[in-house]
């Protein structure tokens, strides 16, 4: 599903975001990827949806090699995956319904397919009767159910959740988690950024650490059974 | 693309110039005001050069038929007529008059006054009026060659041209066009510059939708269709009000003219365009100018925001 190879960041203000980077993400895992701010999360995010390329090194998404990728291609890539960004990233302007199907339109869905898929995504995170309310008349936690919805609406192999939690309280925070963890039982490989420990320990998994720019720790730990919110 | 996906861009370009109202109403404006300017320029252009035209068209150039001693009546007529064919086969030439002596003769009675008007009687050995021929030149910049050929008809003893008018009519137009083309090419300057800022602040203002567009998949074609739809839309609408404009500036003025027919006709303020003949061009003009700029200025600077 994705793999990287050797894989090196190098900014032209002379930071190395990624150094010597090989991870290997399977079909159906759901991963947490967790570090402080500036460790190289987003740089690894953006490496997965092809905003950027790799200075060396290569990775493929899907089994698609992301640095050969141009124009149009990108694009069609990127419907095969599934983002959720901390900030949402929503068309304020638009509806809950608008938003979601947009991303269907984007992938040149019929009119039947927009119809019958928005509504069963909207009741998958539970907003199916605020479909028609505006998105910027919605609480934080609504606004980021939308955008997993919309990352959801094209049935994507892949979901990349950056910092989901980073706008909600505990409770909502726990919720969420555990909507990514329905959804990655239904077969979606979920890659979860974030750098709440206190999550991750929780629901446990796959655990990569990314400290300057390396992985520093890449293993399986066991979920607790308590809510430290 | 889905026909539905296709319709569903165009609907929401259309409502985009609502919903985003106020940066779609600066594009207008400054759009109106550029077309404006074109326009009443373009037409001011279009009526000075008839104008032009018709100074040119008081331009005559006199040919004296040549007096030879001894020569038949019907020798004569023959030269004369060789001389008005050759005239009237002349392209730079219209209006070929003739002017007998007898008519040359009364003409110049008729603009003296007094005893003066009965000299010509008095001169010894008859009329002394030369025969002609007059004809008006259509290029003047050509006067100097058409009055070469004219000089190289048999039959024709002399040519008289004015050449001082003609010369400064050239250099009247010359001077007109540089002025015309460097005012045009400073107005369409200037309103690229106005419009390509303007459009850019409104396609600034909505990067983040454009980015958000990237992020789920669309491709450029995808993103960029309502917005030109959107900025054909507002040039189309700039382009109707100052097709509008323009029509009501110009009626007003052409009336000035107009109305006091005599004045004007002087210095060559006839014949001028009149409305109904241009109104449908100049709105398809004003339309299809609008809309291209329009929908270039908007998708030209959405392309820097398009790299996410």
């Amino acid at each position: 599903m994705v793999d990287m190879k050797n894989v090196n960041v190098h900014y032209s203000s002379g930071v190395d975001a990624l150094v010597d980077v090989n991870l290997h993400i399977n079909d159906g895992e759901f991963v947490f990827i967790v570090g402080e701010s500036g460790a190289g999360k987003s740089t690894l995010m953006k490496l997965m949806m092809r905003e950027l390329t790799p200075s060396s090194g290569r990775v493929f998404v899907n089994g698609r090699n992301l640095g050969t990728l141009k124009g149009n291609k990108i694009a069609m890539f990127r419907r095969s995956i599934g983002v959720v960004f901390q900030e949402f990233r929503l068309i304020q302007d638009y509806t809950v319904y608008e938003n979601v199907a947009f991303a269907l339109r984007v992938a040149d869905s019929s009119s039947k397919t927009i119809r019958q898929r928005v509504p069963y995504v909207l009741n998958l995170v539970d907003l199916g009767p605020k479909a028609k309310h505006k998105v910027r008349d919605l609480s934080g936690g609504e606004q980021q159910r939308v955008a997993i919805a919309r990352a959801l609406a094209n049935d994507p192999g892949l979901l990349i959740v950056d910092e989901p939690t980073g706008n909600l309280d505990p409770k909502r925070s726990y919720e969420l988690v555990g909507l990514l963890k329905e959804i990655n039982r239904c077969g979606t490989t979920v890659v979860m950024i974030t750098h709440e420990h206190n999550l991750v320990r929780y629901f446990g998994g796959r655990i990569i650490n990314i400290d300057k720019g390396s992985i520093t720790f890449d293993e399986m730990i066991g979920g607790s059974d308590y809510y430290e919110g | 693309m889905r026909g539905n996906n296709v319709s569903y861009l165009v609907k929401k370009g259309v409502t985009s110039v609502w919903k985003n109202f106020v940066m779609s109403f600066a594009s207008f404006s400054i759009l109106l005001v550029s077309l404006l300017q074109v326009s009443i320029t373009v037409l001011f252009i279009l009526n000075a050069n008839i104008i032009m035209n018709n100074i040119e068209d008081t331009n005559q150039v006199a040919v004296f038929v040549e007096d030879v001693d001894g020569e038949t009546e019907d020798q004569h007529t023959k030269k004369v007529e060789h001389i008005r064919d050759a005239l009237e086969g002349n392209s730079n030439l219209t209006d070929v008059q003739y002017v007998s002596k007898e008519e040359a003769a009364k003409k110049w009675a008729n603009s003296m006054s007094g005893p003066s008007a009965d000299l010509i009687s008095m001169v010894p050995g008859g009329n002394p009026m030369p025969e002609t021929f007059t004809a008006r030149v259509t290029d003047v910049k050509a006067i100097r060659q058409t009055v070469s050929a004219i000089r190289g008809i048999e039959g024709v003893e002399q040519v008289n041209a004015p050449y001082d008018f003609a010369d400064a009519l050239v250099n009247i137009r010359k001077t007109f066009s540089v002025i015309v083309i460097a005012i045009l090419a400073v107005l369409v300057i200037v309103s690229i510059v106005v419009i390509s800022n303007t459009i850019r602040t409104s396609v600034f203002a909505r990067r983040n939708e454009i980015s958000i567009m990237k992020y789920v998949g669309a491709t450029n074609g995808f993103i960029k269709l309502p917005f030109f739809v959107e900025g054909c839309f507002v040039g189309i609408l700039a382009g109707l009000a100052s097709w509008g404009l323009s029509c009501f500036v110009y009626n007003s003025v052409l009336s000035l003219f107009t109305d006091s027919i005599t004045l004007w006709q002087m210095f060559g303020f006839f014949n001028l365009i009149p409305l109904e003949e241009i109104r449908f061009p100049l709105m398809f003009a004003n339309c299809a100018v609008g809309a291209l700029l329009g929908a270039a200025g908007t998708t030209i600077s959405m392309n820097r925001y398009l790299k996410v």
